[in-house]
Protein backbone atom coordinates (compact mmCIF):
# COMPACT_ATOMS: atom_id res chain seq x y z
CA UNK A 1 0.00 0.00 0.00
CA UNK A 2 2.82 2.40 0.51
CA UNK A 3 3.64 2.40 -2.56
CA UNK A 4 0.63 2.91 -4.06
CA UNK A 5 -0.27 5.80 -1.70
CA UNK A 6 -3.69 5.68 0.04
CA UNK A 7 -7.45 6.63 -0.73
CA UNK A 8 -9.55 9.70 0.07
CA UNK A 9 -12.75 8.75 1.42
CA UNK A 10 -16.31 10.39 1.63
CA UNK A 11 -19.17 10.53 3.46
CA UNK A 12 -21.36 12.59 2.09
CA UNK A 13 -25.24 13.72 0.42
CA UNK A 14 -25.33 12.13 -3.01
CA UNK A 15 -24.10 15.65 -5.11
CA UNK A 16 -21.26 15.61 -2.80
CA UNK A 17 -20.48 11.71 -3.47
CA UNK A 18 -21.12 11.95 -7.10
CA UNK A 19 -18.61 15.35 -7.52
CA UNK A 20 -15.58 13.15 -6.11
CA UNK A 21 -17.14 9.83 -7.50
CA UNK A 22 -16.55 11.88 -10.95
CA UNK A 23 -13.30 13.14 -9.44
CA UNK A 24 -12.08 9.89 -9.68
CA UNK A 25 -11.74 9.33 -5.54
CA UNK A 26 -14.06 6.46 -5.52
CA UNK A 27 -12.78 2.34 -5.27
CA UNK A 28 -14.53 -0.90 -4.91
CA UNK A 29 -12.31 -3.24 -3.47
CA UNK A 30 -12.07 -6.84 -3.79
CA UNK A 31 -14.46 -7.10 -1.40
CA UNK A 32 -16.81 -4.84 -3.07
CA UNK A 33 -16.37 -2.29 -0.16
CA UNK A 34 -16.44 1.31 -1.43
CA UNK A 35 -14.49 4.17 0.12
CA UNK A 36 -17.89 6.32 0.09
CA UNK A 37 -21.11 6.35 1.85
CA UNK A 38 -24.34 8.35 0.07
CA UNK A 39 -26.12 9.32 3.10
CA UNK A 40 -29.83 9.90 2.43
CA UNK A 41 -32.89 10.81 4.31
CA UNK A 42 -33.19 6.95 5.94
CA UNK A 43 -29.63 6.84 6.71
CA UNK A 44 -29.43 6.15 10.00
CA UNK A 45 -26.87 7.53 12.07
CA UNK A 46 -25.41 3.98 13.75
CA UNK A 47 -24.76 3.17 10.02
CA UNK A 48 -22.88 6.52 9.39
CA UNK A 49 -20.59 5.91 12.55
CA UNK A 50 -20.19 2.70 11.36
CA UNK A 51 -18.80 3.40 8.39
CA UNK A 52 -16.81 6.34 9.50
CA UNK A 53 -15.01 4.02 12.45
CA UNK A 54 -14.51 1.21 9.23
CA UNK A 55 -12.83 4.14 7.44
CA UNK A 56 -10.79 5.24 10.29
CA UNK A 57 -9.84 1.68 10.49
CA UNK A 58 -8.62 1.23 7.24
CA UNK A 59 -5.03 1.54 6.50
CA UNK A 60 -5.04 2.11 3.10
CA UNK A 61 -7.44 6.10 3.38
CA UNK A 62 -5.80 9.00 3.77
CA UNK A 63 -8.32 11.61 3.54
CA UNK A 64 -11.78 11.43 5.11
CA UNK A 65 -14.01 13.80 3.12
CA UNK A 66 -17.35 14.97 5.53
CA UNK A 67 -20.23 17.08 4.73
CA UNK A 68 -20.36 19.33 7.79
CA UNK A 69 -24.02 18.40 8.86
CA UNK A 70 -23.37 14.79 8.53
CA UNK A 71 -20.25 15.58 11.07
CA UNK A 72 -22.47 17.08 13.72
CA UNK A 73 -24.46 13.47 13.98
CA UNK A 74 -21.13 12.34 15.08
CA UNK A 75 -19.19 14.96 16.40
CA UNK A 76 -18.41 12.80 19.38
CA UNK A 77 -16.22 9.97 16.98
CA UNK A 78 -14.66 12.54 15.05
CA UNK A 79 -13.63 14.40 18.67
CA UNK A 80 -12.38 11.58 19.73
CA UNK A 81 -10.26 11.14 16.76
CA UNK A 82 -6.90 12.40 17.48
CA UNK A 83 -4.56 10.75 14.63
CA UNK A 84 -2.74 12.79 12.20
CA UNK A 85 -3.44 10.16 9.82
CA UNK A 86 -6.72 9.50 8.03
CA UNK A 87 -6.94 13.59 8.39
CA UNK A 88 -10.93 14.23 8.70
CA UNK A 89 -11.90 17.33 6.60
CA UNK A 90 -15.88 18.81 6.51
CA UNK A 91 -16.87 20.41 4.04
CA UNK A 92 -20.07 22.01 3.29
CA UNK A 93 -22.96 20.56 1.84
CA UNK A 94 -25.74 22.13 -0.58
CA UNK A 95 -27.90 23.01 2.41
CA UNK A 96 -26.04 23.29 5.12
CA UNK A 97 -23.29 25.83 4.18
CA UNK A 98 -19.05 25.69 6.22
CA UNK A 99 -19.49 26.89 9.66
CA UNK A 100 -15.69 27.24 10.84
CA UNK A 101 -17.13 27.68 14.81
CA UNK A 102 -18.21 23.83 13.99
CA UNK A 103 -14.62 22.31 12.60
CA UNK A 104 -13.54 20.47 15.01
CA UNK A 105 -9.83 21.37 13.91
CA UNK A 106 -10.53 25.17 14.00
CA UNK A 107 -12.35 24.36 17.15
CA UNK A 108 -9.32 22.86 18.90
CA UNK A 109 -7.31 26.03 17.28
CA UNK A 110 -9.70 28.58 19.12
CA UNK A 111 -9.23 26.46 22.62
CA UNK A 112 -5.94 27.89 22.63
CA UNK A 113 -7.25 31.04 23.05
CA UNK A 114 -10.10 31.21 25.73
CA UNK A 115 -9.56 33.28 28.60
CA UNK A 116 -8.52 30.36 31.33
CA UNK A 117 -5.87 29.64 29.21
CA UNK A 118 -3.95 33.15 29.70
CA UNK A 119 -4.97 32.62 33.78
CA UNK B 1 16.40 34.91 35.12
CA UNK B 2 15.34 37.87 32.54
CA UNK B 3 17.68 37.09 29.67
CA UNK B 4 15.85 33.55 29.73
CA UNK B 5 12.09 35.41 30.05
CA UNK B 6 12.95 37.80 27.49
CA UNK B 7 14.20 34.13 25.35
CA UNK B 8 11.01 32.14 25.87
CA UNK B 9 8.62 35.53 25.30
CA UNK B 10 10.11 35.74 21.82
CA UNK B 11 9.81 31.99 21.23
CA UNK B 12 6.41 32.08 22.27
CA UNK B 13 5.91 35.53 20.02
CA UNK B 14 7.37 33.76 16.99
CA UNK B 15 5.02 30.64 17.30
CA UNK B 16 1.80 32.91 17.89
CA UNK B 17 2.90 34.66 14.49
CA UNK B 18 3.38 31.07 12.43
CA UNK B 19 0.24 29.77 14.41
CA UNK B 20 -1.69 33.04 13.00
CA UNK B 21 -0.18 32.92 9.53
CA UNK B 22 -1.10 29.46 9.25
CA UNK B 23 -4.95 29.64 10.10
CA UNK B 24 -5.44 32.29 8.08
CA UNK B 25 -4.10 30.52 5.09
CA UNK B 26 -6.21 27.61 6.42
CA UNK B 27 -9.17 29.83 6.42
CA UNK B 28 -7.85 31.42 2.60
CA UNK B 29 -7.17 27.68 1.33
CA UNK B 30 -10.83 26.85 2.71
CA UNK B 31 -12.92 29.51 0.80
CA UNK B 32 -11.01 28.56 -2.59
CA UNK B 33 -12.25 24.97 -1.42
CA UNK B 34 -15.85 25.70 -0.69
CA UNK B 35 -16.00 28.03 -3.61
CA UNK B 36 -14.72 25.00 -6.20
CA UNK B 37 -17.48 22.70 -4.27
CA UNK B 38 -20.18 25.18 -5.00
CA UNK B 39 -19.26 25.53 -8.52
CA UNK B 40 -19.05 21.50 -9.19
CA UNK B 41 -22.67 21.31 -7.37
CA UNK B 42 -23.65 23.95 -9.51
CA UNK B 43 -22.53 22.21 -12.35
CA UNK B 44 -24.05 18.90 -11.67
CA UNK B 45 -27.40 20.21 -10.85
CA UNK B 46 -26.80 22.09 -14.96
CA UNK B 47 -26.46 18.61 -16.08
CA UNK B 48 -29.41 17.14 -14.04
CA UNK B 49 -31.22 19.74 -15.39
CA UNK B 50 -30.60 18.83 -18.93
CA UNK B 51 -29.47 15.17 -19.19
CA UNK B 52 -33.17 14.49 -16.56
CA UNK B 53 -33.73 13.57 -12.50
CA UNK B 54 -32.38 10.18 -12.80
CA UNK B 55 -29.54 10.16 -15.34
CA UNK B 56 -27.25 12.24 -12.93
CA UNK B 57 -27.99 9.84 -9.48
CA UNK B 58 -25.80 7.41 -7.37
CA UNK B 59 -27.45 4.65 -10.05
CA UNK B 60 -25.27 5.52 -12.66
CA UNK B 61 -22.14 4.91 -10.85
CA UNK B 62 -20.08 1.82 -12.30
CA UNK B 63 -20.10 -1.60 -11.05
CA UNK B 64 -16.16 -1.49 -11.14
CA UNK B 65 -14.80 1.55 -9.56
CA UNK B 66 -10.84 1.97 -10.19
CA UNK B 67 -9.50 5.38 -7.72
CA UNK B 68 -7.78 7.72 -9.99
CA UNK B 69 -6.25 9.71 -7.41
CA UNK B 70 -4.37 8.58 -4.75
CA UNK B 71 -3.02 10.51 -1.71
CA UNK B 72 0.64 9.73 -0.48
CA UNK B 73 0.97 10.56 3.13
CA UNK B 74 3.43 11.12 5.56
CA UNK B 75 4.20 11.92 9.15
CA UNK B 76 7.23 14.29 9.81
CA UNK B 77 9.10 13.79 12.74
CA UNK B 78 6.92 16.51 15.01
CA UNK B 79 3.95 14.75 14.18
CA UNK B 80 2.07 16.34 11.46
CA UNK B 81 0.78 14.44 8.27
CA UNK B 82 2.26 15.72 5.10
CA UNK B 83 -0.70 14.79 2.33
CA UNK B 84 0.02 14.81 -1.62
CA UNK B 85 -2.81 13.80 -4.10
CA UNK B 86 -0.91 12.30 -7.03
CA UNK B 87 -3.38 11.42 -10.34
CA UNK B 88 -3.37 7.89 -11.34
CA UNK B 89 -0.77 8.48 -14.48
CA UNK B 90 -2.48 7.27 -17.88
CA UNK B 91 -2.05 8.26 -21.27
CA UNK B 92 -4.94 9.35 -22.08
CA UNK B 93 -5.42 11.79 -19.12
CA UNK B 94 -2.40 12.88 -20.82
CA UNK B 95 -4.65 13.88 -23.43
CA UNK B 96 -7.08 15.51 -21.90
CA UNK B 97 -4.17 17.28 -20.35
CA UNK B 98 -3.29 18.50 -23.40
CA UNK B 99 -6.02 19.13 -25.34
CA UNK B 100 -9.55 18.81 -23.38
CA UNK B 101 -11.48 18.16 -26.98
CA UNK B 102 -9.20 15.02 -27.38
CA UNK B 103 -11.33 12.81 -24.07
CA UNK B 104 -14.64 13.48 -26.37
CA UNK B 105 -13.17 11.63 -29.82
CA UNK B 106 -12.92 8.45 -27.79
CA UNK B 107 -15.78 6.06 -28.41
CA UNK B 108 -16.58 2.94 -30.14
CA UNK B 109 -18.90 4.61 -32.10
CA UNK B 110 -16.47 6.89 -33.55
CA UNK B 111 -14.14 4.45 -34.48
CA UNK B 112 -16.52 2.97 -37.09
CA UNK B 113 -17.18 6.78 -38.25
CA UNK B 114 -13.46 7.00 -38.80
CA UNK B 115 -12.87 3.68 -40.48
CA UNK B 116 -15.44 4.34 -43.00
CA UNK B 117 -13.75 7.52 -43.58
CA UNK B 118 -10.33 6.07 -44.01
CA UNK B 119 -11.03 3.38 -46.70
CA UNK B 120 -12.63 6.61 -48.66
CA UNK B 121 -9.40 8.74 -48.87
CA UNK B 122 -8.11 8.16 -51.88
CA UNK B 123 -6.44 11.39 -52.70
CA UNK B 124 -2.98 10.82 -51.67
CA UNK B 125 -2.92 14.77 -50.05
CA UNK B 126 -5.11 13.81 -47.51
CA UNK B 127 -3.34 10.50 -46.21
CA UNK B 128 -0.22 11.41 -44.70
CA UNK B 129 -2.38 13.33 -41.72
CA UNK B 130 -5.63 11.58 -41.22
CA UNK B 131 -4.06 8.23 -41.30
CA UNK B 132 -1.03 8.59 -38.50
CA UNK B 133 -2.91 10.25 -36.23
CA UNK B 134 -5.62 7.87 -36.26
CA UNK B 135 -3.08 4.75 -36.25
CA UNK B 136 -1.34 6.32 -33.52
CA UNK B 137 -4.52 6.30 -31.07
CA UNK B 138 -5.72 3.01 -31.93
CA UNK B 139 -2.23 1.23 -31.54
CA UNK B 140 -1.14 3.58 -28.36
CA UNK B 141 -0.62 1.02 -25.69
CA UNK B 142 -2.53 2.69 -22.51
CA UNK B 143 -5.91 2.04 -24.63
CA UNK B 144 -5.26 -1.40 -23.40
CA UNK B 145 -5.43 -0.40 -19.80
CA UNK B 146 -8.50 1.76 -20.16
CA UNK B 147 -11.03 -0.38 -18.74
CA UNK B 148 -8.89 -0.55 -15.19
CA UNK B 149 -8.91 3.40 -15.72
CA UNK B 150 -12.48 4.23 -16.83
CA UNK B 151 -13.22 8.00 -16.51
CA UNK B 152 -15.98 8.10 -14.74
CA UNK B 153 -18.06 10.40 -17.00
CA UNK B 154 -18.74 7.62 -18.85
CA UNK B 155 -20.98 6.34 -16.50
CA UNK B 156 -23.08 9.01 -17.12
CA UNK B 157 -22.84 8.47 -21.46
CA UNK B 158 -20.21 8.82 -23.73
CA UNK B 159 -22.03 12.15 -24.90
CA UNK B 160 -21.88 13.92 -21.87
CA UNK B 161 -22.97 17.52 -21.16
CA UNK B 162 -20.06 20.64 -21.11
CA UNK B 163 -21.50 21.37 -17.69
CA UNK B 164 -20.59 17.52 -16.08
CA UNK B 165 -17.35 17.68 -17.50
CA UNK B 166 -16.60 21.50 -15.50
CA UNK B 167 -18.68 19.52 -12.60
CA UNK B 168 -15.53 16.86 -12.69
CA UNK B 169 -12.75 19.68 -13.69
CA UNK B 170 -13.97 21.71 -10.34
CA UNK B 171 -13.83 18.50 -8.13
CA UNK B 172 -10.42 17.61 -9.26
CA UNK B 173 -9.28 20.51 -7.73
CA UNK B 174 -11.36 20.27 -4.83
CA UNK B 175 -9.41 17.08 -4.51
CA UNK B 176 -6.10 18.22 -5.47
CA UNK B 177 -6.64 21.24 -2.60
CA UNK B 178 -8.30 19.17 0.15
CA UNK B 179 -5.12 17.43 0.37
CA UNK B 180 -3.42 20.23 0.71
CA UNK B 181 -5.92 21.80 3.42
CA UNK B 182 -5.47 18.33 5.26
CA UNK B 183 -1.89 19.10 5.28
CA UNK B 184 -2.43 22.45 6.82
CA UNK B 185 -4.48 21.35 9.54
CA UNK B 186 -1.76 19.52 10.83
CA UNK B 187 0.50 21.64 10.69
CA UNK B 188 -2.00 24.13 13.14
CA UNK B 189 -2.75 21.16 15.63
CA UNK B 190 1.56 20.62 15.48
CA UNK B 191 1.93 24.47 15.93
CA UNK B 192 -0.86 24.81 18.80
CA UNK B 193 0.88 21.79 20.17
CA UNK B 194 4.16 23.52 20.27
CA UNK B 195 2.52 26.86 21.71
CA UNK B 196 1.00 25.14 24.37
CA UNK B 197 4.39 23.59 25.39
CA UNK B 198 5.99 27.24 25.38
CA UNK B 199 3.13 28.55 26.74
CA UNK B 200 3.81 26.19 29.85
CA UNK B 201 7.12 26.50 29.98
CA UNK B 202 7.02 29.88 30.20
CA UNK B 203 4.18 29.46 32.70
CA UNK B 204 6.52 27.51 35.00
CA UNK B 205 9.45 30.09 34.75
CA UNK B 206 7.07 32.52 36.00
CA UNK B 207 5.03 30.51 38.71
CA UNK B 208 5.69 30.77 42.24
CA UNK B 209 7.00 27.47 43.84
CA UNK B 210 5.48 25.69 46.83
CA UNK B 211 7.05 24.23 49.71
CA UNK B 212 7.12 21.45 48.05
CA UNK B 213 9.25 22.12 45.26
CA UNK B 214 6.21 21.94 42.56
CA UNK B 215 5.42 24.79 40.32
CA UNK B 216 1.79 26.11 40.17
CA UNK B 217 1.85 27.13 36.57
CA UNK B 218 -1.79 27.66 35.72
CA UNK B 219 -1.83 25.97 32.70
CA UNK B 220 -3.58 23.49 31.24
CA UNK B 221 -2.01 20.91 29.35
CA UNK B 222 -3.37 19.88 25.98
CA UNK B 223 -4.62 16.46 27.44
CA UNK B 224 -7.18 18.03 29.88
CA UNK B 225 -8.05 21.31 27.39
CA UNK B 226 -9.43 18.04 25.71
CA UNK B 227 -11.03 16.03 27.76
CA UNK B 228 -12.98 19.44 29.04
CA UNK B 229 -13.88 19.68 25.01
CA UNK B 230 -15.12 15.97 25.04
CA UNK B 231 -17.07 16.71 27.92
CA UNK B 232 -18.88 19.82 26.69
CA UNK B 233 -19.77 18.48 23.69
Amino acid sequence: MAGRGKLIAVIGDEDTCTGFLLGGVGELNKNRKPNFLVVEKDTSITEIEETFKSFLARDDIGIILINQFIAEMIRHAIDAHMQSIPAVLEIPSKEHPYDASKDSILRRAKGMFSAEDFR
Amino acid sequence: MGVQMNEASQRLDECLLRFMDQLELLEEKRERLNSLIEQGWFSISKARYSMGNKQVSTLQYGSEIEPQVHVNARVLENGEAEFDAQRVECLRWKYSEKDPMQVEDIGPKEEGVRRRGVTKQEDPKDQPVAPQTYVSKETSPPNQGLSHHQDPLRWFGILVPQSLKQAQASFKKVIELSAEVATLQGTVLATRKELQALMGNKQEETAPRHTDGKTDTGCKTIRQMDEERASDS
